[in-house]
């Protein structure tokens, strides 16, 4: 008998049983947690599409076929092409591999590389890229050859993975977890993950107002319409059209990150071939209609066709002869073509290249000019107020951009880059080198291919792992992207719920983050369900860096909509329009107008379409979107617009016709009626209603238990602290490499949890404890967020945690740039060497430390020699030097694994080891904990428990909080929980703390206090206690519950900086910034003024100068300055003898030798001799003060601008003060 | 720095400390293969790779000697 399938269903229960048979045997099958996965397959799917199995053209394929051929040809660059040989080139196919090992490694018999092997290798996850391309010489026969593209970093778990479909018993064979998500790279032994993006929707006309537009030149206003127009292979080119004063309009393009503006009547002709009469009743409508009374229109549309004739252009091909002669030189066409082809190729790259990219047929042609027609009657519209501007920072005009298509966007420029650019500078090379050689010389075909390709730059990989290790995007045309930097992060795997939620990340883009506007970050309704209002982080990126919520799903592939055009014309579309929206308004699938309609009919259409699309019938597909927009006064443009493109949100709600699932997508939503609840449905008029309230929140923001009883904000801290918490990262911790990994030692599953918890199988990460949680102000100790820890919890192992730092110590160069190979350097004592005793027991006879070692600062974590290979090509040792590699931290830990890391080759001497630490961290006293309510605290104590205060049953907390964490903050929340807790404790029931659960008729309290009251505690959840310390009963009775508590990762340990003395800037002498190098922390001017306040000049003294920049200085009383005083130089002090200090004012001294005729028995006062030998008499009226180092650097500073300092040091020194006398002026 | 440590008595390691003669062979290290889990020997400057499985990351073990610490 087959095993049977593993169940996927979960409720909140605790599953004992069966999560440790999950645990004990990892599933054959298929994972327990299918919703995680689907948390994470938008990356992995989108990966999936640049190199498709299932036979349809991956993405890369359709790049390719944008990039299309390129044209070569020989000869003198300067001649005319007439006559030349040429040579036409393209790229046929791309082809990635899986991981594997080199050919060179010739005896491991798996040749796969796993992405375990590569983490702890600190190494990068990759696969060999490979391009055929074949050439032609003047047409003849095509000829193949393949190039080697160099390694591609492969996202794990994609189609390029080893680990794809594997199930979760594989998994863990693989040494991942069992529940493995991937949907991210590797690259030096890092995760990366490549993170989405919020673009403006694709293939959309929205009209925008944007004042900025005034700025492009004389007669622009702010009205545009804006079209992001998305090629099959997901590359982009936004068009726009701007709005003149007078009513003429503009088309502009950006084209290798410069921009072009094309009068739009230009493109229109060159388009089809076209009259003024068509474009004008395109624009308008038919002769006759009612819409020509509209002067409005009229007037522009006419003046919109009178400016054009200056151009002197009639024809399609006069205009496409025009443009190509303008665009030759931006768009590199080869010198072959004539100017009608560029002008074909212009509009094929430029002009609206979702409706035609590739051989562009004239039908596409003219769907890309009736498209600009509408395009232009909305921005008509739009200026003359009869629709609204579309908001582009509102979900709705937006889509998601996915990290595969962004790697796959890259891979083909670098493509495009290669075969454009790389190819013909080698050309260009090789024929300045040899001149007399052509195309169709025997030289050149014995050259070809290899010779010349040598010399090309083929790191193509390079290329991509550069961009996932630090985010940059480094390209050519700027992928129509607004920013070249951030797109990639660490996954950090600090916690599970960390982890998982970089994946549901989702970023507005880095330009937003500088605008001074806030307007990009508001929460607005139109992101329900699909943004989770909950989770994001507060700061600097508040409202940019958003979540998605837990249902949102992201469509990585185009869905069958061959259909549809034909089912819209048989709903009665006409191609014949009107500009009136009243009349007539536009059915529009993907961009691609199919007709116009009434609007009456408009709401037919989609009211069939959707209950076609979820009955699944006439081939409409259930995850089209059918975006009705219904007439308004003034609102946004009316009209059918579907979506059946990639990239696009959507999310499943109930259709109430059919009871059946349907997927909504954002677009859309805002004109929809979707009830949140079943009360909510209102007959007629809700045609939808949510699966679950909580499906607008993220899996975050569904971990907080009764986060509905909470103030909004505390539920958005706890979404931060759940991602900072001291956690369980996993159960392959043995096989990661994380340069810094928390694990908490005695995580629980929380007692009260949502049955989410367990659908995403959270109980295989544990983040936290239950504690018993008295809510009391019970000593000092417990003020202002601060609370007490019982020691004797404390002693059981509460919150105990663990660090483990991974360090990588390579002998080897690590530069990128490297180019010899051998080895010079060998892990190990050098022969003969002396090596001290107390380094000998350090370490082991190989140089490396021994597992399970205490180390502490300053001591030595492995040793190495230079090597230098003998005539045998042995390795042997000539300085006899041993070099020793130190533990610079300053914390103790123990060596827990030592890894050697051998190459990818098989064939290297040890040349990097890979030295995991770990380091015990018990709660102390500063370290951080939370309950899952945004409450924060520092423990400020650890109580002993027989001074803790006990309940009639002798519970004493584990924790103490005080009183005054609730009032202003408003976590009912919390006390629910801890409510919940106590019952569920006492009962032995896992608690389900779903929010919206409960409601004013039947609350929380009751249902739970219910509990307590059949539990035989009182209905409140209040208990008398009994102080510790004096037995007595207090006098009010304390409320005491379970509370699921976290620690959180900040903990004193990696905090506290304390110093009296230690480094200190040379030039001030003030001590230096930074904990890490034992610097200070800075008394700045709001400290002095407590300081002041407080009267504590003595303090203030100690910290201002004394513990900084104190400095007993010399100076001279008579000139009062630092700068002329000088030591002495004894004539008769030898050198070891330190005589007394004498310090002499040179300024105010004489010098002997100058002064002729001087009779050295009538000097009054000591002579004295500096540094080079000479005799002075006087400037002996120095003295030391002390004063702060900078005082004396500013006096050096000003000296050196010509500013003299004079300090008077006792009253004595003040000068002289006399009438004031007029100074002469002029003279 | 007080070392906390147990430190044994290594032999041939005197108080002074000792010098590393070349002609003493190295006594061969075992490891673990991080990939098959056998025991692997490997003599100084051998190439780093598992005899069975070529597998190319190999674990130290842990120590033999007695680990003992001050407990506080």
């Amino acid at each position: 008998m087959a095993p049977a399938a593993t169940e996927t269903e979960w409720n909140h229960e605790y599953n004992t049983l069966r999560r440790e048979n999950l645990f004990r045997n990892p599933p054959k099958d298929h994972s327990a947690y299918p919703a995680l996965q689907l948390a994470v397959n938008p990356h992995i799917e989108s990966f999936d599409r640049l190199f498709r199995d299932d036979g349809k053209p991956g993405l890369i394929a359709h790049g390719l076929a944008d990039i299309g051929t390129k044209t070569y040809l020989d000869g003198d660059e300067r001649a005319a092409p007439d006559g030349k040989n040429v040579l036409t080139i393209r790229i046929k196919d791309v082809n990635l591999q899986k991981p594997q090992l080199p050919p060179s490694n010739k005896k491991a018999k798996r040749r796969e590389i796993l992405p375990a092997e590569c983490r702890e290798r600190h190494a990068s996850y990759r696969g060999r890229l490979s391009a055929t391309l074949e050439y032609r010489i003047n047409g003849g026969d095509p000829v193949e050859f393949s190039r080697d593209l160099g390694l591609v970093p492969i996202m794990l778990k994609s189609n390029r993975c080893h680990l794809q479909n594997n199930s979760p018993s594989q998994l863990v064979e693989n040494k991942e977890e069992s529940e493995e998500l991937g949907g991210y790279f590797i690259v030096n032994g890092n995760e990366k993950i490549i993170r989405m993006l919020q673009l403006n929707k694709r293939n959309f006309p929205m009209a925008i107002y944007r004042p900025s537009f005034q700025n492009r030149g004389l007669g622009y206003t702010p009205y545009g319409i804006i079209m992001r127009s998305v090629r099959p292979d997901e590359t982009s080119q936004t068009n726009v059209l701007h709005y003149l004063s007078d009513g003429n309009m503009t088309f502009r393009f950006s084209w290798r990150k410069a921009e072009y503006l094309v009068p739009v009547m230009m493109i229109l002709k060159a388009l089809v071939d076209t009259n003024d009469r068509e474009i004008y009743e395109g624009l308008i409508g038919p002769a006759g209609s009612k819409s020509t009374e509209n002067t409005f229109m009229t007037d522009r549309v006419e003046l919109l066709l009178r400016t054009y004739k200056t151009h002197q252009l009639y024809t399609k091909s006069e205009t496409r002869a025009f443009l190509g002669e303008k665009f030759r030189p931006v768009l590199g066409v080869p010198e072959n073509m004539d100017n009608y082809e560029v002008g074909t190729e212009f509009l094929r790259r430029v002009v609206l290249v979702h409706l035609g990219n590739v051989d562009v047929t004239p039908e596409q042609n003219n769907d890309k000019f009736s498209m600009l027609l509408f395009m232009m009657r909305k921005l008509y519209a739009l200026v003359a107020g009869e629709c609204a501007v579309d908001n582009p920072d509102a979900i709705q005009h937006q889509e998601i951009l996915l990290g595969g298509f962004l790697y796959g966007q890259i891979l083909k420029e670098r493509l495009d880059e290669y075969l454009g650019v790389n190819v013909r500078a080698v050309l260009r090379d090789y024929f300045r080198r040899n001149p007399a050689v052509s195309f169709t010389s025997e030289d050149f075909k014995k050259d070809f291919p290899n010779k010349i390709f040598q010399k090309t730059s083929e790191n193509v990989g390079n290329a991509l792992e550069y961009f996932l290790s630090t985010g940059n995007l480094t390209s050519p045309s700027g992928l129509d992207l607004q920013q070249t930097a951030g797109f990639t992060v660490v996954a950090e795997k600090l916690n599970f719920l960390r982890f998982i939620s970089h994946f549901r990340m989702v970023h507005r883009g880095a330009f937003f983050a500088q605008l001074k506007t806030t307007a990009v970050r508001k929460l607005l309704p139109e992101s329900w369900g699909f943004m989770c209002p909950v989770h994001t982080p507060d700061g600097a990126p508040c409202g940019l860096l958003n979540h998605l919520a837990h249902k949102c799903k992201i469509m990585t592939d185009s869905i069958d909509v061959s259909k549809l055009a034909g089912l819209a014309a048989e709903m009665g579309l006409s191609s014949v329009s009107e500009a009136s929206t009243a009349v007539s308004v536009p059915v529009a699938l993907d961009g691609k107008l199919l007709g116009f309609c009434s609007p009456k009919e408009a709401l037919r259409i989609a009211d069939c379409f959707r209950y076609w699309k979820v009955e699944g019938t006439h081939g409409v597909p259930l995850h089209l979107e059918v975006g009705y927009v219904p007439p308004s006064n003034g609102g946004s443009y009316p009209g059918v617009y579907m979506t059946s493109t990639p990239a696009r949100m959507v999310r499943p709600v109930k259709y109430l016709p059919l009871q059946k699932e349907d997927y909504v997508g954002p677009y859309e939503q805002p004109h929809m009626s979707i009830a949140v609840v079943p009360q909510e449905i209102e007959s007629g008029r809700s045609t939808h209603v949510e699966f679950s309230p909580t499906n607008m929140l993220s899996i975050l923001a569904n971990m907080t238990p009764f986060s509905n009883f909470n103030q909004s904000p505390r539920n958005m801290y706890q979404c931060q602290m759940g991602k900072q918490t001291m956690g369980t990262p996993g159960t392959a911790i043995a096989h990661r490499t994380d340069n810094k990994s928390y694990r908490i030692q005695t995580g629980q599953t929380p007692i009260v949890r949502a049955p989410l918890h367990n659908t995403y199988g959270f109980d295989n990460f544990p983040n936290g404890m239950n504690a018993v949680v008295a809510v009391i102000s019970y000593t000092g100790y417990d003020m202002d967020d601060a609370m007490i820890l019982n020691k004797s919890a404390h002693e059981r192992g509460f919150g105990h945690g663990t660090i483990y730092k991974t360090k990588k110590i390579s002998l080897k160069d690590d530069s990128r740039t490297r180019v010899t190979k051998s080895v010079t350097k060998a892990f190990g004592f050098a022969p003969h060497s002396h090596i001290p005793a107390s380094h000998q027991g350090m370490l082991d006879d190989d140089g490396l430390p021994h597992v399970g070692r205490l180390v502490s600062e300053g001591d030595i974590i492995c040793a190495w020699h230079t090597v230098t290979p003998d005539y045998n090509g042995n390795l042997i040792n000539l300085d006899g030097v041993t070099h020793y590699e130190k533990y610079k931290d300053s914390e103790t830990g123990f060596v827990d694994e030592v890894r050697l890391i051998g190459a990818e080759t098989g064939n290297e001497p040890l040349q990097s080891i890979s030295l995991k630490l770990r380091v015990p961290r018990s709660p102390i006293i500063g370290d951080k904990f939370s309950s899952r309510h945004g409450q924060k605290g520092v423990c400020s104590q650890k109580w002993p428990a027989i001074d803790m205060p006990f309940s009639e049953s002798g519970m004493q907390p584990d924790i103490i909080i005080n009183p005054h964490a609730f009032p202003s903050r408003m976590t009912i929340g919390m006390f629910v929980e801890s409510l919940a807790g106590k019952a569920g404790a006492l009962h032995g029931l896992a608690q389900d703390s779903t929010p919206f659960k409960f409601d004013e008729k039947n609350t929380a309290g009751e249902y739970f206090g219910h509990q307590l009251m059949k539990a035989g505690y009182n209905y409140h959840g209040n208990e008398p206690m009994y102080s510790g310390i004096t037995g007595e009963e207090l006098g009010a009775d304390i409320y005491v519950g379970l509370v699921y508590y976290q620690r959180l990762r900040h903990m004193v340990n990696d905090k506290y900086q304390v110093r009296t003395t230690g480094p200190v800037v040379p030039t001030t002498g003030q001590p230096i910034k930074g904990r890490k190098r034992g610097g200070g922390i800075r008394v700045g001017e709001m400290e002095r003024d407590a300081l002041l306040a407080h009267g504590t000049a003595f303090l203030l003294q100690d910290r201002l100068l004394n513990c900084s920049d104190y400095s007993k200085s010399w100076m001279c009383r008579r000139c009062g300055s630092f700068l002329s005083v000088q030591p002495t130089v004894s004539q008769f002090a030898t050198g070891k003898k330190k005589a007394p200090q004498v310090v002499r004012c040179r300024g105010c001294a004489t010098k002997l030798d100058d002064a002729e005729g001087i009779d050295l028995t009538e000097i009054q006062g000591e002579i004295w001799e500096d540094g080079q030998g000479n005799s002075w008499v006087g400037g002996d009226q120095t003295t030391q003060v002390v004063v702060p180092g900078a005082l004396k650097f500013l006096d050096v500073e000003l000296a050196a601008m010509g500013v003299k300092l004079k300090y008077r040091v006792g009253k004595a020194d003040e000068p002289r003060k006399g009438p004031m006398r007029p100074i002469a002026v002029g003279a | 720095m007080v070392r906390e440590g147990y430190q044994p008595p290594t032999a041939g390691a005197g108080p002074r400390g000792s010098t590393h003669t070349g002609h003493e062979v190295r006594t061969q290290m075992t490891y673990i293969c991080g990939d098959c889990g056998s025991r692997v020997s490997l003599a100084k400057d051998a190439a780093v790779a598992c005899n069975q499985c070529m597998g190319r990351v190999l674990y130290k073990e842990r120590t033999k000697r007695m680990v003992q610490f001050e407990a506080r």
